[in-house]
C-alpha cells in the first residue's frame, strides 16, 4: 500500500529524512514513535506529499509521490490526514467540515454528502453535535470531527500525525477509541503517536525513528519488551517511567 | 450678492448631479475591475511564487511611489504615442482601476496570507483543488481581515478620483472648477462639491467601521 524506498530529505542543511525504506501492506497498523524532532511527522507527511523529498522513491497505492507529473489531487483525495491541531474549517460547522470534500471532490449531491456527513459525525460519536461551529466544541470533539471529516471520503489510507498531543488528558481517551474501532475494521493506518497503550493495544508494527533514520522496527510487544537498540530502550524507558 | 450666487447655484443644480454621477461611475467602474483584479493578484502575490511575487512587487511600488496626477497623465499621453486615441473617461477608469488594483491586492495579499497555513494543509489533504481551497477554505476566512480595510480604501479611491478632472472628465471636482469660472463664491461651490464627496463616502465610512466591529466580534468567537 506504502512503499518507501531510499527516501531522503532536507530541509535546507538539515538532514530529516535518512534512506528511509518501509513498506505498509493494506490493513496494517503502523504507528511511529520517536523523540521530538526525530523526523517522524515529516515521514507521513511525505506519504501525501504535504513534503516533498529530493531523493528516493515512494508508492502510494501504486502511485509514484517521487514523479513530479503524479495528480496530488486525486491522491490525496484517497487518503485521509488527521493533524495535531485538528485544523478544522472555523468558519464551517461540523457538519459542513464532513461534507465539503464529498460535495466538491466526489461531486456528490448536497443532501447525499450531508447524510453521509451524519452517518460519519454519528460513527464518532457527534451525531448531536452536526451543526456546532468548532469552536463550540472540545478539543477531544474538534480531533474526532476531523477524523469523520476524513473517512467521509472512504480513503484507502489514515494517517494520523499526533492526534492526541494537543488534548487535555481527558480527552485522549475519546479519540483513541475512535482510532481503535477504525484499525479494527480493517483500516490502513499510519500513526505518529506516543500513546503506548494504544501502540499496544492495535498496532501491528511499531516503527522507532531517530534524527532521520528509521532505528528499529518490530511486533509491539517485542520492541517494548525486548528493544534492540540503545537508542530505542532509552526511548521506552524514558516514555514508560513518566 | 451672495444670496444671488446661491440661487445661481440652485439653478444649476443639474449640472452638479451630472458631476456626481459621473463621480460615482468613474469610482464604480475602476473598483469593480479593481476588486477583481486586485483579488487575483492579492492571491498570486500570498501565493509564494517567486515570478508573481516580484513582479507583483515591482507593479505595486511603482504605483504606490509615484502621484496619481502623474499616472493618470501618461496613460492618457501614453497610448496615443503608440496610435490608440483614448477618451478621457476610458483614461479615467483604467488608471483609476490600475491604482485600485494596487491598493486591493495589498489588502487582499495580507488577508490570504492571515490565513493559518494548516488550513492549506487540511484543505489540501482533503483532495480540494487549489481553487476549491481558495474559494470553500482560504478566501472565506480572509475575508474577516480583507474588507474592512478594503471598504476604508474605496473611501480613499474615491476621493482620488477628484484627480481625473485634470484629464477633462466632467467629475464633481471639475464641474466645480467650471462653476466657480460663472459664479465666483469660491468657498460656496466647494463647499458643495465637498458635501457631495461626503454624501457618497460617508455611508461606506460607516459601513467600513461596521465591519470592523462586526469581525472582531467573530474574531473573538473563533
Amino acid at each position: 500500500m506504502i512503499k518507501f524506498k531510499g527516501v531522503n530529505k532536507w530541509f535546507g542543511k538539515l538532514h530529516v529524512l535518512r534512506d528511509i525504506d518501509l513498506h505498509v501492506s493494506p490493513g496494517e497498523v503502523v504507528v511511529v514513535c520517536g523523540p521530538s524532532g526525530s523526523g517522524k511527522s515529516t515521514l507521513i507527511r511525505c506519504i501525501n506529499r504535504l513534503e516533498k523529498f529530493q531523493k528516493g522513491e515512494l508508492f502510494v497505492d501504486g502511485t509514484p509521490l517521487h514523479d513530479h507529473s503524479t495528480n496530488l489531487t486525486k491522491l490525496r483525495a484517497e487518503i485521509g490526514f488527521v493533524f495535531q491541531q485538528f485544523h478544522l474549517y472555523p468558519h464551517m460547522t461540523a457538519l459542513q467540515n464532513v461534507a465539503l470534500a464529498p460535495i466538491n471532490v466526489r461531486k456528490m449531491k448536497r443532501a447525499d454528502a450531508e447524510a453521509l456527513a451524519h452517518e460519519k459525525l454519528a460513527r464518532v460519536g457527534l451525531a448531536d453535535k452536526a451543526d456546532a461551529h468548532p469552536t463550540q466544541l472540545s478539543g477531544g470533539q474538534q480531533q474526532r470531527v476531523a477524523i469523520a471529516r476524513g473517512l467521509a471520503m472512504s480513503p484507502k489510507i489514515m494517517l494520523f500525525d499526533e492526534p492526541t498531543s494537543a488534548l487535555d488528558p481527558e480527552m485522549i481517551g475519546e479519540v483513541l477509541d475512535v482510532m481503535v474501532k477504525l484499525a479494527s475494521e480493517g483500516m490502513t493506518m499510519c500513526v505518529v503517536t506516543h500513546e503506548m497503550g494504544f501502540a499496544r493495544q492495535v498496532a501491528h508494527r511499531v516503527i522507532f525513528m531517530d534524527e532521520g533514520s528509521l532505528v528499529e522496527t518490530g511486533k509491539p510487544h517485542d520492541f517494548f519488551a525486548n528493544p534492540q537498540t540503545d537508542r530505542a530502550a532509552q526511548f521506552i524507558s524514558k516514555i514508560l517511567t513518566h | 450678492m451672495m444670496l444671488f450666487y446661491f440661487q445661481r447655484l440652485i439653478e444649476i443644480y443639474p449640472f452638479f448631479l451630472k458631476g456626481l454621477w459621473m463621480t460615482v461611475a468613474v469610482s464604480g467602474i475602476s473598483l469593480v475591475f479593481g476588486t477583481i483584479f486586485g483579488l487575483v493578484l492579492g492571491i498570486l502575490r500570498a501565493s509564494g511564487n517567486k515570478f508573481f511575487v516580484a513582479i507583483i512587487g515591482v507593479y505595486v511600488a511603482v504605483i504606490r511611489g509615484t502621484p496619481f496626477v502623474v499616472q493618470i497623465f501618461i496613460v492618457f499621453f501614453i497610448l496615443p504615442e503608440w496610435g490608440i486615441q483614448l477618451d478621457a473617461f476610458p483614461a479615467a477608469i483604467i488608471s483609476l482601476t490600475i491604482l485600485a488594483t494596487a491598493f486591493i491586492c495589498e489588502i487582499v495579499a495580507g488577508g490570504i496570507k492571515a490565513v493559518p497555513n494548516g488550513q492549506w494543509e487540511a484543505a489540501a489533504s482533503s483532495g480540494l483543488n487549489i481553487f476549491q481551497q481558495l474559494r470553500y477554505v482560504i478566501v472565506p476566512q480572509s475575508l474577516q481581515t480583507i474588507l474592512p480595510p478594503l471598504v476604508g480604501q474605496y473611501v480613499l479611491l474615491i476621493k482620488d478620483s477628484s484627480v481625473v478632472s485634470v484629464i477633462g472628465v466632467v467629475e464633481l471636482t471639475r464641474v466645480g472648477w467650471v462653476t466657480v469660472n460663472r459664479i465666483p463664491e469660491g468657498l460656496m461651490v466647494f463647499s458643495l462639491v465637498g458635501v457631495l464627496y461626503f454624501a457618497i463616502s460617508y455611508p461606506l465610512i460607516r459601513l467600513s467601521n461596521r465591519l470592523e466591529k462586526k469581525m472582531a466580534t467573530q474574531q473573538v468567537m473563533l
